[in-house]
């Protein structure tokens, strides 16, 4: 069965935009843009990856983590991506259990190949 | 008291009164100004992470077409797909250069100083421009610094300095040119690092040296000028280099060529 991933993002430009490329590369894509409906989804069904986007409308994307951490709920790997990075938001993604903090726009070459390391 | 002198207290009283009230209205002028400057900081911080997510979203897009993940291109339309990842990336890269600045501008900027190898920062800078150079038949070389011990500063910051530096210099530099990285110790003890990136490019005139160092500026700043960008590599250099408690400067003699200048203390700051 394909695996699931579940993109956390705000804007639909880029949701839609990573929906065509994973759905290309074979996986199974949903995505939410809020805190709210990340974590609906997130109890509701379970993900291979999770694609996390750092500022979300309701609250902070790590704030997803926390609630599926506390439920057991938590997605097999979640990639935090940002607009803008520095050390003290990478520490802090990682400290929550993000395998890695990515720069948007990541290139989708690096993005496939992590995500298929990843996920082996 | 005499006549004269009573109207002497008079009209000093009066001019005293008057010089307060103008030092209030200069007071409130100074307050308007700065929260103006932190209202238009404001404005381009979020205008820069705005203008971001839609140019993320059309250079993945057009990522996915040149890829083939939807179909075979021919070379033309390879290359016209190619056109609009490298044009939106070059745009991300000066909205990363507006956020940078704004951030490096404001009070909340801090160092986070480690000891690490300026040769390895100076190294990978070079690696990381290697392709841009090589378009314009550029060399790039690092003299001497191999003697140099770990400096004692903020890693990254000196990297987007030498970046900028560095990056400067391959834009105006003419096909085929030479740049260089030279460092070296200075100060009494030698306890300060002095880095110059030097260039075979078209120079600047002494009545520029300050103005390039300025936000905003650029010496041809005409619509029609060759050479385009945001005007700020130079000014985010200087800030973090200032941040540092050192110096930048350039000499340049025009036609021949211009060296930039900047120094860092190599120790940590004494408390």
């Amino acid at each position: 069965m394909a695996e699931r991933i579940l993109i956390v993002e705000d804007s639909t430009l880029v949701t839609d935009a990573l929906a065509v490329l994973f759905e290309e590369a074979g996986y199974t894509v949903h995505s939410a843009r809020t805190v709210a409906d990340a974590v609906d989804l997130g109890r509701d069904r379970h993900f291979d990856l999770m694609l996390l986007d750092l500022t979300l409308p309701d609250g902070s994307g790590l704030d997803v983590l926390d609630a599926l951490r506390r439920d057991k709920k938590l997605p097999r790997v979640t990639l935090a991506v940002t607009g803008h990075t520095d050390d003290d938001v990478r520490r802090d993604c990682l400290a929550a259990g993000c395998a890695d903090v990515l720069v948007k726009p990541v290139p989708i070459r690096d993005l496939l190949r992590q995500i298929e390391r990843l996920l082996a | 008291m005499t006549m004269a002198e009573g109207l002497d207290s008079v009209a000093l009283r009066k001019r005293l009164a008057a010089l307060e009230a103008q030092a209030e209205e200069a007071r409130e002028i100074i307050d308007e100004l700065k929260s103006r400057d932190a209202l238009k900081t404001q404005f381009l911080s979020n205008i820069s992470h705005d203008l971001r997510t839609p140019l993320a979203a059309i250079i993945t897009h057009a990522e996915i077409l040149r890829e083939g993940m939807l179909g075979d291109l021919n070379p033309r339309q390879r290359q016209s797909v190619s056109g609009i990842v490298n044009g939106g990336q070059q745009l991300i890269d000066m909205i990363d250069e507006i956020l940078t600045y704004v951030r490096s501008a404001s009070d909340r900027v801090s160092l986070i100083r480690t000891a690490f190898s300026i040769t390895e920062v100076v190294d990978q800078v070079k690696l990381l421009n290697e392709a841009l150079s090589a378009r314009k038949r550029l060399t790039i070389e690092r003299l001497d610094g191999d003697d140099i011990p770990p400096v004692y500063a903020d890693r990254d910051k000196l990297k987007h300095v030498l970046g900028n530096l560095i990056g400067n210099a391959i834009k105006f530099t003419p096909d085929g040119g030479r740049i260089w990285i030279k460092l070296a110790r200075r100060g009494e003890d030698g306890d300060e690092l002095l880095v110059e990136v030097g260039d075979t490019g078209p120079g600047i005139a002494r009545d520029h040296y300050d103005l390039v160092f300025r936000e905003f500026a650029q010496v041809d700043s005409s619509p029609s000028r060759p050479h385009h960008g945001t005007g700020l590599g130079l000014a985010i250099a200087r800030k973090l280099v200032e941040l540092h408690s050192g110096r930048i400067w350039v000499e340049s003699e025009l036609g021949k060529g211009s060296r930039f200048f900047f120094t860092v203390p190599l120790n940590p700051p004494r408390d």
